[in-house]
C-alpha cells in the first residue's frame, strides 16, 4: 500500500496538476496498466483544477495497491451549493481568468465521474468541497482466475487420497507424501477441505489473532450467529460482537438479498438466456467457467455478495469474515491494506466461551416464511454433487420449468463451509432468520468483467505438439488399468495419463500394472 | 505520420530542439478547452489549440501527449517551451488560424492514408 499527500493551492495555475504528476509517477513505478493510469490522471487533473480554480486551498490524498486506486480531494473553499446543479455537464462558476486559460466548461466533474469506477462528492457552502474516487487498475475477473486458497500444511498428509476423490474439477494429486493443487484446474470450492480429515490441507488466512477492531466494520457471514449452540440467537451474536470494539457488524445476508433482488429484475428484464443463474457462489462461478462453459451465457453478470460488500464498504477500514476459499479469493486479492480477512474460528474461539457463559436454554424461535410468490421459479440447489447433476441437466436442455437457478457448491449455501463446526442444516435452521428491519440496506454490483471460459487441458501451446501429446495420452491410457484407484497419486488412471504426457509426474508406476512396482514416495 | 513530416507539410515551425519529433501521431484533436482536451489526449495524439499557458502543458505532460501545435503564429512564453522540453512534448506553431490549421492537418492525413501502407 503506499500513500501519497500533496498541498493544493488555490489560484496558483502555473503550479497546478503537480499533485497528480507525483500520483503519475507511483503509479507508473508499480506499473499500473497505462489505461488505468490515463483515466486516472483525467480524474485527477479534474479534481486538483477545481482547487486551484475555486478554493482558497486543498488536499490530495491518495492510496493505492496494485488492485485499486483510492483518491480524495478535500478543500477549504466556497463550496457547491447545488451538487446536482454541478455535475450536469455544462455547467460552470469558473471566474474569468481560468476561462482564459481553457477551464470553466462545466466538463470537470462529470469528467472525474465518466473516468472512475466510483465516485462520490460532499459539500458544505461557505467551508469547502470532498471530492473522493476510486479507479480499479487491473481488471477483475483475470485477476482472480487460476488464484485459490487451497494451502498445504507440511507433514500432516497421510495419503488417504479422500482429497482425490472429492474433488470435483480432478485438480488434486498426491505425490511425494503431500497433496498438490493444480492452479488451472481447481475452482477454490471446499470439497477437498471438508474430505481432508489429516488437516493437510486447510485455507489461506493471514490473520491468526483479531485485527484491530476500533472503529472497523466487521462483515460476518449469516452462518456464523449460527455456531453457538441452540439458545444464542442472532442478537446475542452481534451484541457480543460489537462489545470486541469493533464501530459496526453487518451480516452479510444483506448482499445476498440485494443480489437475489438484482438477478430477479435480470431475469426478468434483461436476460436472452433462461434460466438465469446466480452467481451467489463465487466457486459455483469458477466451476461453470472451468466445466460447464456452454453455460456461461446463464449466469447473471453481477459480483457476489461479499465483493458487493467490500465494495460498498471500500474506503472505511473492514474485516471480513470468510466462509470459505473461495471468499478468501475474491477478497483477498485487492483489500485494502488496514482491512483484513479472518476465518470464522478465529472468532468462534474467542466468542464461544463468552456466549457459553450467558446461555440462555431457551431455543431461539427462528420465523419460518412459506414460499413467497417472487421466488416461484426459482430454484436453489446446494452441495457439489447435486449442483453438478442439476448443471448438467441444464446443459441438455432439461430444466424448462425454472426461470432463476441459484446454485450454492457447500450443503445449505455457505452454512455448509467446512470452515464451521456446527452442521450444515442445523446451522441454516438456526441462523436463517434473515436480516432484521433495522439493517442498513445493500445493493449489488455489476461484474466489470465478463465471464471467461477456463481453458482447462491443454496439453501444450504449440498445436503440432499438442496433437503429437494427444496421440501419446491415448496410448498411455488404453496401456492403464483404467480403475481409477488413486494409488499412485492421481485422482484417475486418465489424470495419471495427462500427467505423465505434460511431465508432472516421472512416469507411470501403477500398483495394478505388472511390473508397476511400488507406490512411489 | 512523423510529427517533423506534419510539421513540415502544414508549414508549423517545431519550437523544441531536443523533444523527440519523429514520433508518430495516429489522432488529432483540436479544441481550446481542457476538460475536452483532457478527455481526447493519448500518447499517439496531437493536440491543436489557441492556449499557451501552464495548464495545457501540464496536460500534455499528464497525459503522455506527443505534441502540441499551436495556432494564429502565436509565441509562446519561454517557460511553455523550457516546460515541455523537460518532459519531451514537442511544441510547434502554424502561422495560420485553428481553422486553416486544422484543415491542412485533415489533408496531410488524407494524403498519408491514400499513400501509405
Amino acid at each position: 500500500m503506499k500513500f501519497i499527500r500533496r498541498a493544493i493551492q488555490g489560484g496558483d495555475f502555473d503550479r497546478g496538476g503537480t499533485a497528480s504528476r507525483r500520483l503519475k509517477e507511483q503509479l507508473k513505478k508499480i506499473g499500473a496498466d497505462p489505461a488505468a493510469i490515463r483515466r486516472a490522471m483525467i480524474a485527477a487533473y479534474e479534481a486538483e483544477m477545481n482547487v486551484v480554480i475555486h478554493a482558497r486551498k486543498g488536499l490530495l490524498r491518495a492510496t493505492f495497491d496494485t488492485g485499486r486506486l483510492n483518491v480524495e480531494v478535500v478543500d477549504e473553499g466556497p463550496g457547491i451549493p447545488d451538487i446536482d446543479q454541478a455535475m450536469k455537464e455544462g455547467y460552470s462558476t469558473a471566474p474569468a481568468n481560468a476561462r482564459e486559460l481553457g477551464f470553466g466548461a462545466g466538463m470537470g466533474l462529470p469528467n472525474i465521474k465518466r473516468n472512475s469506477d466510483r465516485f462520490s462528492i460532499e459539500s458544505t457552502a461557505g467551508r469547502g468541497t470532498r471530492v473522493a474516487f476510486t479507479i480499479f487498475l487491473r481488471p477483475q475477473a483475470s485477476a482472480g482466475a487460476g488464484r485459490n486458497s487451497i494451502r498445504v500444511v507440511a507433514n500432516k498428509c497421510r495419503e488417504c487420497m479422500a482429497c482425490l476423490r472429492a474433488c470435483p474439477t480432478r485438480a488434486l494429486r498426491v505425490r511425494g507424501g503431500r497433496p498438490k493443487v493444480l492452479e488451472h484446474l481447481c475452482i477454490d470450492c471446499a470439497a477437498c477441505l471438508a474430505a481432508c480429515e489429516s488437516g493437510a490441507l486447510t485455507t489461506a488466512g493471514t490473520v491468526d489473532g483479531l485485527p484491530p477492531a476500533q472503529d472497523a466494520v466487521l462483515v460476518i457471514p449469516p452462518a456464523l450467529v449460527a455456531q453457538f449452540g441452540p439458545g444464542v440467537g442472532r442478537e446475542r451474536v452481534l451484541a457480543a460482537l460489537k462489545d470486541l470494539g469493533f464501530g459496526e457488524v453487518r451480516v452479510a445476508d444483506v448482499w445476498d438479498n440485494a443480489l437475489g433482488e438484482a438477478v430477479r429484475d435480470y431475469a426478468q428484464h434483461d436476460s436472452q438466456v433462461h434460466p438465469v443463474i446466480s452467481p451467489a457462489c463465487p466457486a459455483v462461478v469458477n466451476l461453470i467457467e472451468t466445466r460447464y462453459p456452454s453455460l456461461i451465457a446463464h449466469l447473471a453478470p453481477f459480483a457476489s455478495p461479499m465483493e458487493a460488500a467490500k465494495d460498498e464498504l471500500a474506503g472505511r477500514r473492514a474485516v471480513f469474515v470468510v466462509a470459505c476459499p473461495c471468499q478468501q479469493t475474491v477478497l483477498g486479492g485487492d483489500l485494502a491494506a488496514d482491512s483484513a480477512t479472518i476465518l470464522p474460528k478465529t472468532l468462534h474461539s474467542i466468542l464461544a466461551p463468552r456466549l457459553a457463559r450467558e446461555h440462555s436454554g431457551r431455543a431461539a424461535r427462528n420465523e419460518r416464511h412459506g414460499a413467497s410468490a417472487e421466488e416461484r421459479g426459482l430454484l436453489r440447489v446446494t452441495g457439489l454433487r447435486h449442483v453438478m447433476a442439476v448443471l448438467e441437466k441444464l446443459e441438455n436442455g432439461l430444466l424448462e420449468d425454472v426461470a432463476i437457478l441459484e446454485p450454492c457448491l457447500c450443503d445449505e449455501g455457505c452454512f455448509g463451509s467446512p470452515l464451521f463446526a456446527e452442521d450444515a442444516f442445523v446451522a441454516r435452521e438456526r441462523g436463517a432468520a434473515g436480516p432484521s428491519k433495522a439493517a442498513p440496506r445493500a445493493g449489488a454490483v455489476r461484474r466489470r468483467a465478463p465471464y471467461r471460459a477456463r481453458a482447462g487441458l491443454r496439453l501444450d501451446s504449440d498445436m503440432a505438439l499438442a496433437i503429437q501429446k494427444l496421440a501419446q495420452l491415448d496410448k498411455l491410457i488404453r496401456s492403464l488399468p483404467g480403475r481409477d484407484c488413486g494409488q499412485c497419486g492421481a485422482p484417475t488412471c486418465a489424470a495419471l495419463a495427462e500427467d505423465v504426457v505434460r511431465g508432472r509426474a516421472a512416469g507411470v508406476i501403477c500398483v495394478h500394472r505388472a511390473g508397476g512396482g511400488e507406490k512411489p514416495k | 505520420m512523423r510529427l517533423d513530416d506534419l510539421a513540415g507539410k502544414i508549414e508549423a515551425r517545431i519550437l523544441t530542439d531536443s523533444a523527440p519529433a519523429a514520433r508518430p501521431v495516429e489522432h488529432v484533436y483540436a479544441g481550446d478547452r481542457i476538460s475536452d482536451l483532457l478527455s481526447h489526449a493519448s500518447d499517439t495524439t496531437l493536440l491543436v489549440s489557441n492556449l499557451s499557458g501552464a495548464p495545457l502543458i501540464r496536460l500534455a505532460d499528464l497525459m503522455d501527449v506527443p505534441a502540441i501545435c499551436l495556432v494564429g503564429g502565436q509565441r509562446p512564453e519561454a517557460e511553455f517551451v523550457a516546460a515541455a522540453q523537460s518532459h519531451g512534448t514537442v511544441v510547434m506553431v502554424s502561422p495560420a488560424g485553428m481553422f486553416e490549421t486544422c484543415g491542412r492537418i485533415y489533408q496531410c492525413l488524407l494524403e498519408a492514408k491514400r499513400v501509405g501502407p
